[in-house]
C-alpha cells in the first residue's frame, strides 16, 4: 500500500519543500499537511488543511480521520524566526502533543520523523565540541529544551508502538528566502561577533534539510542522527564574507547587543547568542553513511548564497522596450 | 581533494597547501574568503605559519611509507613537557605525506583553547577524537609527559576505545641535535599495531590490551627496555 503521509509546519519553507518532493515519488501515496500559514510555493498533489497548533481539537480530529501510515513532522517553531520565543514555544508544544498523539491513535502508524537540532546538545563543551549521536543532551536555551521535548514525545510514541522514529538534528538552516533569526542577524549591516573568540558554527542549505527529512521517511531510519552542512564558519569570517562590518562584544553585553539588533530589525532568540558566543557543530557522519546523504552543502556555500541578492531590474527600462 | 575543497576557497581541511602571499593573505582575511573546519581548524593560517615552524624545527623522519596518505589513523607518541613533540610530529607528516595533523589535548579555556584549534588541536575527549577520526583526519595522541623524555607515558585510556576504528601507529619522537639537545628531532613511525579484529569496539579489555600494546611499541623504538 503506498503511504500516506501527513506533513506538520507544511507553510513553512521547509514542510513546502518536503511536499515537493514528496509528489515527485510514485511511492507515496496521499499527502495531507497542516500549518497555520498556506504553503509557500504551489503543490500540485498535497493538500493542505489550514489549521492552528492552538485549535487542538481540530487539528486532533483531522488527523485522527486521516489515519496517517507516515508523519513528517516540521511543527517545531524557531523563535524569532516567525513569531516571538514564547508563541513559538507554545505552538510547538501544541502541534507536537496533539498531531503525534493523534496519529498513534489512529492505527495506520508505520514511521515518524521529527525536526530537532544541535541546540539540543547545548553549548559546545570540552568533552564534545563536535558532538555525535552518542552525546547525551543537554541544552541550556529556551530551544533547544523545547526540540528536546518533541523528541521524547516522538520516542514515546515509538517505544509504545514499536515503530522507527527519527529525530533530525539539524544544524541551523539558513537560506536566503528562509525567516531565520541567524541569517537576519548575519545580513545586518553591523553584525556582533564575540570579542574575544571566534567560535566555528555549521549550517545546513534548506534543499538538504528537505531531502533528508524524506529520506528518513521512506527508509523507516530509527533513532537521532546529525544532518550537518560540510565544514564551518566563524562570526567574524560570515560578517566580512557578506561585507558586514563586526561588531566586537564582550560577553556581558550580549543582551544589549540583541536589544540593539532588534531595533534595527533583526530578532535575536537566547539559541542565536549561543550559537554566536560559542559556536555550534556536530558530527554528519551518521547521516552520510546511514541515510546516504552525500554531497550535503557546505556551510560556506550556504553563507554565500545567504548574501546573494537577486539583480535589480529596472521596470521604467522594460516599459520602454516594450513600448 | 576533499568533497569541501572546491567550495572552501581553494582551502582543504586534510591537505596542506602553498603559503599564501601576504596580499592575498589580507585580502582573504579581510574578505573573509577563507574558512574554519567544524574543529576549528584554519587552513590558511596554518599554511601561512607551517613553513616558518618547519625551517625553525629540523626533522629527520624514518618508516614514513607506514602513514596513509588518505583516510583516518591515530598516531600514537611519546612527549616531555612542552609542545616541541607534537610540533616536530606536526612537521614530519606535512613533510612525508602532505597532510594536517590534528592533535589531542586543546586546552579547554575558550580564548586559548580557540587559538590551538586554529592550528589543529582538538578537544582530549573521545567523542572529538571519535568525530575527528570519522571525518577521515590524522590525529595525533601524545601519551602522557615524561620528565626527561625517558620514555613511553601512560596511555590516555579514556580515548582507546574511541582509537579502535582507525588504523593505530605508534611513533618515538627523540631529540637528534648534539648530546640529545632538542635542537632538532627524529621522529620514527611503526607499522599499525595489529588489533584483533573479533574484538567488540566496546570492549573495555581490547582497549586495555591495545595500551599496553602501543606502549611497549614506542618503548621498543625509543630503545627503552621493556618488562617482559
Amino acid at each position: 500500500m503506498a503511504a500516506r503521509v501527513l506533513v506538520t509546519g507544511m507553510g513553512g519553507e521547509l514542510g513546502t519543500g518536503v511536499a515537493q518532493l514528496l509528489e515527485s515519488r510514485a511511492d507515496v501515496g496521499e499527502i495531507h499537511g497542516v500549518d497555520f500559514v498556506p504553503p509557500r510555493r504551489r503543490l500540485r498533489r498535497a493538500e493542505f488543511h489550514r489549521i492552528d497548533p492552538r485549535r487542538r481539537e481540530r487539528l486532533r480530529d483531522f488527523v485522527l480521520e486521516y489515519a496517517p501510515t507516515h508523519v513528517a513532522h516540521f511543527g517545531v517553531y524557531e523563535p524569532a524566526s516567525r513569531m516571538d520565543p514564547v508563541a513559538a514555544a507554545e505552538r510547538t508544544e501544541l502541534c507536537s502533543a496533539t498531531a503525534l498523539s493523534a496519529a498513534s491513535r489512529a492505527g495506520a502508524l508505520e514511521a515518524v520523523v521529527v525536526r530537532s537540532g544541535l541546540e539540543v546538545y547545548g553549548p559546545p563543551r570540552s568533552r564534545a565540541s563536535v558532538p555525535d549521536e552518542q552525546v547525551p543532551p543537554s541544552p541550556r536555551v529556551p530551544y533547544g529544551m523545547s526540540l528536546l521535548r518533541v523528541e521524547t514525545i516522538a520516542a514515546s510514541i515509538g517505544r509504545r508502538l514499536e515503530i522507527p522514529v527519527a529525530a533530525l538534528r539539524y544544524a541551523p538552516i539558513v537560506g536566503s528566502h528562509v525567516p531565520s533569526p541567524l541569517g537576519r542577524l548575519l545580513r545586518l549591516p553591523l553584525v556582533p561577533v564575540p570579542a574575544f573568540s571566534d567560535p566555528p558554527f555549521s549550517l545546513l542549505h534548506p534543499d538538504d534539510a528537505c531531502r533528508a527529512m524524506v529520506q528518513a521517511l521512506l527508509v523507516g531510519f530509527d533513532g537521532p542522527v546529525n544532518v550537518v552542512g560540510l565544514g564551518a564558519a566563524s562570526p567574524w569570517q560570515a560578517a566580512r564574507l557578506g561585507g558586514r562590518i563586526p561588531v566586537p562584544v564582550a560577553p556581558f553585553a550580549w543582551t544589549g547587543a540583541a536589544r540593539a539588533a532588534e531595533l534595527l530589525g533583526a530578532a535575536v532568540a537566547p539559541h542565536v547568542i549561543e550559537l554566536m558566543r560559542c559556536g555550534r557543530t556536530g558530527s554528519g557522519a551518521r547521516a552520510v553513511s546511514e541515510l546516504g546523504l552525500g554531497e550535503l552543502r557546505s556551510t560556506q556555500e550556504i553563507l554565500a548564497e545567504l548574501y546573494e541578492w537577486a539583480e535589480i531590474v529596472p521596470l521604467s527600462g522594460l516599459r520602454q522596450a516594450v513600448a | 581533494m576533499s568533497p569541501l575543497h572546491a567550495a572552501a576557497y581553494g582551502l582543504d581541511a586534510d591537505r596542506v597547501g602553498a603559503a599564501p602571499g601576504v596580499a592575498s593573505l589580507v585580502r582573504r582575511r579581510f574578505g573573509g574568503r577563507f574558512f574554519i573546519d567544524p574543529f576549528g581548524l584554519d587552513p590558511q593560517l596554518c599554511d601561512v605559519v607551517a613553513p616558518w615552524i618547519g625551517a625553525a624545527v629540523r626533522v629527520d623522519v624514518e618508516g614514513a611509507e607506514h602513514l596513509p596518505t588518505s583516510g583516518p589513523a591515530v598516531l600514537i607518541a611519546n612527549r616531555g613537557l612542552g609542545l616541541a613533540e607534537p610540533a616536530a610530529l606536526s612537521v614530519a607528516v606535512r613533510r612525508a605525506v602532505g597532510r594536517r595533523l590534528r592533535v589531542v589535548g586543546a586546552p579547554d579555556l575558550r580564548v586559548a583553547g580557540g587559538w590551538f584549534r586554529r592550528f589543529g588541536a582538538i578537544a582530549g575527549s573521545a567523542g572529538d577524537l571519535g568525530a575527528a577520526l570519522r571525518a577521515g583526519h590524522l590525529v595525533a595522541v601524545p601519551l602522557a609527559p615524561t620528565w626527561l623524555r625517558s620514555g613511553a607515558g601512560q596511555p590516555p585510556l579514556e580515548l582507546l576505545q574511541a582509537m579502535l576504528v582507525a588504523p593505530v601507529l605508534p611513533v618515538a619522537i627523540r631529540p637528534d641535535g648534539p648530546f640529545g639537545t632538542p635542537t632538532s628531532w627524529s621522529v620514527t613511525i611503526s607499522e599499525a599495531v595489529p588489533v584483533d579484529p573479533s574484538y567488540d569496539l566496546d570492549d573495555p579489555l581490547a582497549a586495555a590490551e591495545l595500551a599496553e600494546a602501543v606502549r611497549a611499541r614506542v618503548d621498543g623504538l625509543l630503545g627503552v627496555a621493556v618488562d617482559a
